[in-house]
């Protein structure tokens, strides 16, 4: 049976115009998304890596129409939502649901934790009364939870505990989509292990959709079937978990892999190549591809020309002029 | 050569629910030159490990309660706080994961690094500003002239976090305690600063403390290292060591919960699931009769829960220091070799070796 993508994502653009000065006439424009494209299918999770300001989190807020586009396509099941109004969009909310960084301030500390996790059930109109209850009990051991911290309040759970209720939460409407915002990273390492097994597990169950944002690498390996690094606004590479960790083709995705730290000293990097420089202002962003001013392997046209993400080799597409379609993946030649 | 020796140190909280007993009887040894890795969650108490040896907690939160901390034979803990600010930012200074928060955001760069300079060097601010300059080239801020006038919010983190570096090298310590110091910055940047700490140790011959959550950075930076757990040390070994063998249960849950992007998880075609840790730290502010880890340990026995087990030298194996021997407070004395001896407090750790094989 073949069937569409879950979320499907074209050209997706959102700019933050900047209050100038009084006097300035010039409107400045955050670009945090800036022309990204991609789909994830049913059942598979996209991973979105970058570092701070690479307009990741934006994505998913924009994604789930938390913030309107400024431009771009945004299709639910097929269905384009990009434009629908807050009514109109109402019956597709059910389908997308967010799992937030912090579980500390995304849970009403005044509302016990079995309320907020039926309260989606009773908006959408799915479960009331004793039915609901039912339902969230059920919830609450699916993720690891006992039925009787029903009754507790935020404050009285652990970080992971607080990251399986809103885990619960977004589950509770039976969605398709999942857009998980750095879900483990407030989380200690013992913890974040139960919170991504969990998570998982879910997904197989329930054949769940995942956009993943996180910048932990780790992490990222390990939940994702596909993954999109992002650099300033736009998607640089975009190929299979597999692919991208042993023949990442972009240079900043290579410049990624070499700075993470590894856990075995065995493999310590004496003399990696590191990427010198920090990321420019968004604000202000290069001219031609982002990446040029710390790219070892500039070239001088990498400062005019705006490289388009194409499919260089079967289902590896990159951003860099200096990877042409079809051609052998060979190590650049740094030029700096 | 041991220049910092911390015995038996132990640092309480008062607080409403009772007394957290933060650090619970930790000692080690520093050796001159060596990078030490302090590891733990949350709460396992390495932070308040270094703040509690630079006489840093709060008086009105809590204090250090028992043990000693001395530095080239001078006991700190009884120091008097003028005595004690000689040694801080001049013998043993110290770099904080934000520097935004511990940087002052109303004097110039050059300003605060000569403040430091001129407290303990007693020198002139025009000899005081030359060496802001030379710490700064040092640390290899860009336009390092320019920089000394400007303010830390025209900075970016990165850039704060090498003034914040060259501030603490700024009267040439012996011993420099970095408290998460790149856990605030993007993996780029972070690799940037990890690089330029270890270089800056070669060149300076700083002894350096590095106190982190992740085993990645341990593994990058540290010769010799102790994982913490519930404000106890619970083992500690040369970083090779620790990692081929690890010999106490929460070391060894930890390595194996850690998701590695240097390894395939993928078992046919799936995911592979992380071994988790079950259950949560327990609270400090409750006596733990035996190991504090037993509640969550897959091979704890009723003795675990009722005794804690002193540190038992692990020797042997492919990397032990197998000479060596250790006093009753589990130290590594300096003949032990390089990276000493490797110690872990449990009483299991041939089934935990065992099961590892």
């Amino acid at each position: 049976m073949s069937e569409g993508p879950s979320l499907e994502v074209r050209d997706l653009v959102k700019h933050f115009p900047l209050s100038g000065g009084l006097l300035s006439r010039k409107k400045k424009v955050v670009r945090a998304v800036d022309g990204v494209s991609f789909d994830v299918r049913r059942g598979e999770t996209l991973g979105v890596v970058g570092e701070s300001g690479c307009g990741k989190s934006t994505l998913g807020k924009v994604v789930m129409k938390l913030i309107e586009p400024t431009s771009g396509t945004i299709l639910l099941g097929g269905t384009d939502v990009t434009h629908l109004e807050p009514g109109a969009m109402w019956p597709h909310r059910r389908q997308i649901q967010l799992v937030f960084q912090d579980p500390y301030s995304s849970l009403n500390p005044r509302l016990s934790a079995g309320t907020i996790v039926g309260e989606p059930l009773e908006n959408f109109g799915l479960a009331r009364g004793s039915d609901k209850d039912g339902r969230v009990a059920e919830l609450f051991k699916r993720v690891g939870l006992r039925p009787e911290a029903m009754r507790k309040y935020p404050h009285e759970f652990s970080g992971g505990q607080r990251q399986r209720l809103g885990i619960a939460k977004a589950l509770a409407v039976n969605p398709d989509v999942i857009v998980a915002d750095e879900p483990v990273s407030a989380l200690d390492v013992s913890v974040q292990a139960q919170v991504l097994n969990l998570l998982i597990d879910l997904q197989d169950e329930y054949r769940l959709t995942y956009l993943f944002i996180s910048h932990d690498l780790g992490v990222m390996r390990h939940v994702s079937h596909r993954i999109a690094v992002m650099y300033l606004g736009r998607i640089v590479e975009l190929t299979d978990k597999r692919t991208l960790f042993s023949r990442p083709l972009h240079p900043y995705t290579e410049a990624l892999l070499a700075a993470a730290p590894i856990p075995d000293p065995t493999k310590r990097k004496a003399r990696r190549r590191i990427v010198q420089g920090e990321v420019p202002s968004p604000t202000n962003p290069p001219s031609g591809c982002h990446f040029h001013p710390r790219c070892p392997y500039v070239l001088p046209a990498c400062r005019t020309i705006d490289p388009p993400l194409v499919e260089v080799l079967p289902g590896q597409r990159v951003a860099c002029i200096r990877r042409e379609p079809g051609a052998e993946p060979a190590p650049l030649t740094p030029t700096r | 050569m041991t220049i910092l020796q911390v015995r038996d140190l132990k640092t309480q909280f008062f607080t409403r629910d009772g007394v957290v007993r933060a650090v619970d009887g930790v000692s080690f040894d520093l050796n001159a030159g060596e990078t030490l890795g302090i590891v733990g969650e949350s709460g396992c108490g390495k932070s308040v490990t270094a703040l509690s040896i630079l006489r840093l907690i709060p008086a009105q939160a809590g204090r250090i309660v028992g043990g000693s901390v001395t530095f080239e034979g001078t006991e700190l803990t009884s120091l008097s706080e003028s005595e004690m600010r000689k040694v801080r930012g001049h013998s043993i200074s110290m770099i904080f994961q934000e520097p935004m928060t511990s940087l002052n955001p109303v004097l110039t760069v050059g300003t605060q690094i000569a403040e430091n300079v001129v407290q303990h060097w007693g020198v002139g601010w025009r000899e005081a500003r030359d060496r802001a300059r030379e710490v700064l080239e040092l640390v290899r801020l860009s336009d390092p002239k320019r920089r000394l006038d400007e303010y830390p919010h025209q900075l970016s983190g990165g850039m704060r976090q090498r003034v914040m570096i060259a501030m603490a090298l700024s009267c040439d310590p012996k011993v420099l305690i970095a408290d998460e110091p790149t856990t605030a910055l993007d993996v780029t940047i972070q690799a940037q600063i990890l690089d330029l700490m270890l270089e800056l140790k070669e060149k300076i011959g700083a002894a350096i403390i590095m106190i982190t959550h992740d085993l990645g950075v341990i593994a990058e930076t540290a010769q010799r290292v102790i994982v913490m757990y519930a404000g106890r040390k619970v083992e500690e070994a040369s970083v090779e060591d620790l990692f081929a063998r690890p010999a106490h249960p929460y070391t060894r849950g930890l390595m194996r919960a850690i998701p590695r992007l240097d390894l395939d998880a993928e078992e046919a075609g799936r995911r592979a699931r992380l071994d988790e840790i079950p259950g949560i730290v327990p609270v400090l502010t409750q006596a733990i009769p035996g190991c504090a880890f037993a509640s969550r340990c897959a091979f704890a026995t009723d003795r675990c829960r009722v005794e804690p087990p002193p540190l038992f030298e692990q020797g042997g194996g492919a990397f032990g220091a197998a000479h060596s021997h250790h006093d009753g407070a589990g130290i590594a004395h300096a003949h032990d070799g390089p990276t000493g001896p490797h110690l872990a407090a449990c009483w299991h750790t041939d089934r935990v070796l065992e099961a590892a094989a």
